[in-house]
């Protein structure tokens, strides 16, 4: 420490107190800004922050709303089906015979409002809590049965899940069940995560990926937040530590807009913290902060579940182009570096490593004994992870098979 | 157990803080208005009075028939309200009205020209927040939600909207920030601090300067904070070193809290503190970390790391120290390349992997070739070796020159 007087101009200094456990909710989601000190519109309570649609007046403090019960029996409300159907706002999933203009109530599906006001609500038009479950059966299940293409069914699952869970907070709806439905809405995006990063050819991807993303840190804020609350009543859930993980493995970008990661490690309780699956996503965000390329794809491919490699994927690549820069960087001119072994490490197909070489500009060269990476002491123009790339598998049979068998939603 | 107070006795105590209320404000004297109003403090006025009132129970009658407080009825009443449930435990009711009393006198204040009553200002959005955590753990404590921190939150927000002028109140502006900072740091809604610190900073009413010392110190201390937890070193470095140099040096528990989030900075940045430093202020979780980079030591970091672990993660430097492995990799390469100068000096600068792979070993940590390989080629890209590597060799060549480039309190490339 350098010889700093600290024993200079006299001040007294008010006491803080210390900060402590609490039992205040307090995942948000702070809007996008460019500040460098998080940022977000004005929140306030956890139901703001996340799927709320109620407008809360923030100088009152906190309104206590009479719980809204919903009384809706279908999987939409009556008022909406005939509506839609004379307007022909019906979804493909939605038509009877393929008809434009006429549903059923076994097909219909209450849509996502935008301009909901928790006020004017009525209960009938609102599903209750075992509605909304069997809903959410007939929706997830469309991702098995359907003959759409994946895009047009996550579309459908997509806005009618955000409706579900509209429904859910406007009854401030607690309980195990609320729990495992928004569990099964975080793995549907997840999944969808992935799917839409493939998928191209969809001129309208990129923000499908957006929205999705969008949609899936809502809920899983929610979730958490739920998770929570619940920690008072019962003893800890037996999923939160794999949702934690998730939360995790999903800012291992140092996204400077977001919370950042070492608040919100201030309020996971202690065993969350050191369960498996943590310790797995903490080695992971360890590994990718220290530039140690090796072992986040090694880790990766031992350890991740199929949900957690979900979310890992894209930055499989970002990392591999890390190791390229590196290794071209402080490569030995004289010796170009083998693509056979960095196919091994990076854990791609040798021709893929030569595509990846060119997508970052770099110079490969051959000589008798195969192909190698150049040397280069200029910084490889690094293509932002958000961006679209072209996207390179993981060869690993452990991967291969995990993608191939779909979770249980 | 309260002591019986006589009705006459009730009366007169509760007349005489009226009394000294209402003079204290025809006087503009803000030290004895400032007192009157800390109802959280155990004065031994303000204990007695609220006995009092417990006897005599119709204080609103008592207050409407003299001209010369019932002007302040609006304070006043809840006021001791606020007393008299905070002395009977009754901590929601009290913090309830407290906040009632807060917004009347917020009223009264902004009408009052001068800053005299700044103190009792402070004294109030103090009180609100002390009173709203208590009220929010007797909240938890039945099962109801704890939204009263929250609620003070909001009346802080209004203090600094009547503060935020022009005239000589703008002063009192950094420190209602800090109670702010105090009340978000405890909710977790730290973002919010966002908009304070925006105003602070770059509103022209306000002059940093002119702000008391002590507030300075405080404010630092917290935005520095949040510099920690984004990750900015050198402007949390900035920050928090301001806040150290300006400390009193007497207090040596607001010299500690500075240091736990400065040290990691400054080891972030290649700075290491001394030894006695850590142990006067006795944050001897660091020791290990230091000896741990001094001597290139990775299990030792890990190790440290692991041992105090909740610690770190609950004050939120766990990340910041966890980066520092790259430093201990390079001070454990430069060790190897220090002994094999000894042995050999035309040699030293190459390195087999497999020295490297042997000295991980005998440190009990498991690492093959192809790792500290990708470990070489980060350090070489991060600018804290400079040389190259040899693939089919598998060594490290390092740079004749200057192989480990301090950082120089900047800290590593990222």
């Amino acid at each position: 420490m350098d010889r700093r007087n600290y024993f200079s101009s006299s001040s007294s200094y008010s006491n803080s107190t210390k900060s402590r456990n609490s039992n205040y909710p307090k995942h948000s989601i702070p809007s996008r800004d460019s500040s460098g000190i998080t940022s977000t519109k004005k929140t306030t309570t956890r139901n703001r922050d996340s799927d709320d649609g109620r407008r809360h007046d923030s100088d009152d403090g906190h309104q206590d709303y009479p719980t809204l019960v919903g009384t809706c029996p279908f999987m939409c409300p009556g008022e909406e089906r005939e509506r839609r159907e004379r307007l022909r706002d019906l979804a493909v999933f939605e038509r009877l015979h393929g008809n434009p203009a006429k549903t059923s109530p076994n097909l219909a599906v209450k849509k996502f409002c935008r301009t909901i006001n928790t006020k004017d609500v009525q209960a009938s038009d609102v599903r209750p809590v075992p509605v909304l479950e069997d809903t959410l059966n007939y929706l997830l299940n469309l991702l098995h049965s359907s003959d759409q293409s994946f895009a047009v069914v996550h579309d459908f699952i997509f806005d009618r899940t955000r409706s579900i869970r509209q429904d859910l907070s406007m009854q401030s709806a607690v309980s195990d069940q609320v729990i495992h439905m928004y569990e099964r809405m975080v793995k549907f995006h997840i999944i969808s995560h992935r799917h839409l990063h493939r998928s191209f050819g969809n001129p309208n991807i990129a923000s499908m990926c957006h929205l999705n993303m969008e949609q899936l840190m809502k809920a899983l804020t929610t979730l958490l937040n739920l998770y929570e609350a619940n920690r008072a009543s019962h003893s800890m859930c037996q999923n939160e530590a794999e949702f934690s993980s998730f939360y995790l493995l999903l800012h291992l970008g140092s996204d400077k807009q977001v919370e950042p990661l070492s608040l919100w490690f201030r309020n996971i309780p202690s065993p969350i913290m050191k369960s498996k699956e943590m310790c797995f996503a903490r080695r992971l965000l360890r590994y990718y902060r220290l530039g140690n390329y090796k072992q986040f794809i090694s880790t990766t491919e031992g350890e991740a579940s199929y949900l957690q490699y979900c979310i890992i994927e894209p930055y499989i690549n970002e990392v591999r182009m890390l190791a390229l820069s590196c290794l071209s960087y402080g490569g030995y001119k004289l010796q170009p570096y083998p693509l056979l072994h960095l196919s091994k490490l990076l854990m791609m197909k040798e021709s893929e490593v030569e595509s990846l070489c060119i997508d970052c500009a770099l110079e490969t060269s051959s000589d008798g004994t195969g192909k190698g990476l150049l040397a280069t002491k200029q910084s490889v123009i690094m293509k932002s992870s958000g961006g679209f790339q072209k996207y390179y598998p993981m060869e690993s049979e452990r991967i291969e098979r995990l993608c191939t068998e779909l979770p249980e939603l | 157990m309260a002591a019986y107070v006589s009705m006459g006795e009730a009366h007169r105590r509760i007349t005489d803080y009226l009394n000294r209320f209402a003079d204290a404000v025809s006087y503009q004297d803000g030290k004895t208005l400032s007192r009157l109003v800390s109802v959280s403090s155990d004065s031994a006025v303000l204990v007695s009075l609220a006995e009092a009132l417990n006897t005599f129970q119709d204080a609103n009658r008592l207050m409407r028939q003299t001209e010369k407080y019932s002007q302040y009825v609006d304070i006043l009443l809840p006021m001791l309200r606020a007393l008299q449930s905070y002395r009977l435990r009754n901590l929601v009711e009290s913090y309830l009205a407290f906040e009632k009393a807060s917004n009347a006198f917020l009223q009264e204040f902004r009408n009052w020209e001068l800053a005299w009553a700044l103190e009792a200002l402070y004294v109030i959005a103090y009180e609100i927040r002390i009173l709203a955590e208590k009220a929010d753990i007797e909240l938890a404590s039945i099962g109801k939600t704890p939204e009263k921190l929250k609620g003070a939150g909001s009346f802080l927000m209004k203090v600094f909207g009547v503060l935020a002028g022009k005239g000589p109140k703008r002063v009192g502006a950094l420190y209602v920030t800090c109670q702010l900072f105090k009340v978000y740091f405890k909710l977790g809604t730290v973002h919010l601090c966002r908009s304070v610190i925006r105003s602070i900073e770059t509103a022209r009413i306000f002059d940093f300067e002119e702000f008391p010392v002590r507030d300075k110190v405080t404010y630092m201390y917290y935005t520095g904070r949040l510099e920690v937890y984004n990750e900015n070193f050198p402007a949390a470095d900035h920050k928090l070193s301001y806040a150290l140099t300006h400390c009193n040096a007497q207090k040596e528990a607001n010299i500690r809290m500075i240091l736990k989030y400065l040290i990691p900075v400054k080891l972030s940045i290649g700075i290491l503190p001394k030894q006695l430093l850590l142990e006067k202020f006795n944050l001897n979780e660091y020791s290990d970390v230091v000896v741990a980079l001094k001597r290139g030591d990775l299990r030792l970091l890990r190790h440290a790391l692991q041992e105090h672990e909740d610690r770190f993660l609950r004050s939120g430097v766990y990340l910041v120290l966890e980066k520092l492995e790259l430093q201990v990799y390079q001070r454990l390469v430069k060790k190897i390349y220090i002994m094999q100068k000894q042995k050999d000096p035309s040699k030293a600068h190459q390195i087999k992997l497999d020295v490297i792979v042997k000295a991980l070993k005998w440190l009990e940590i498991d690492m093959d070739v192809d790792e500290v390989e990708c470990i070489m080629s980060i350090l070489i890209y991060r600018n804290l070796m400079k040389g190259y590597f040899a693939h089919k060799s598998k060594v490290v060549v390092l740079s004749k020159q200057d192989p480990f480039p301090k950082l120089n309190g900047k800290p590593v490339n990222s």
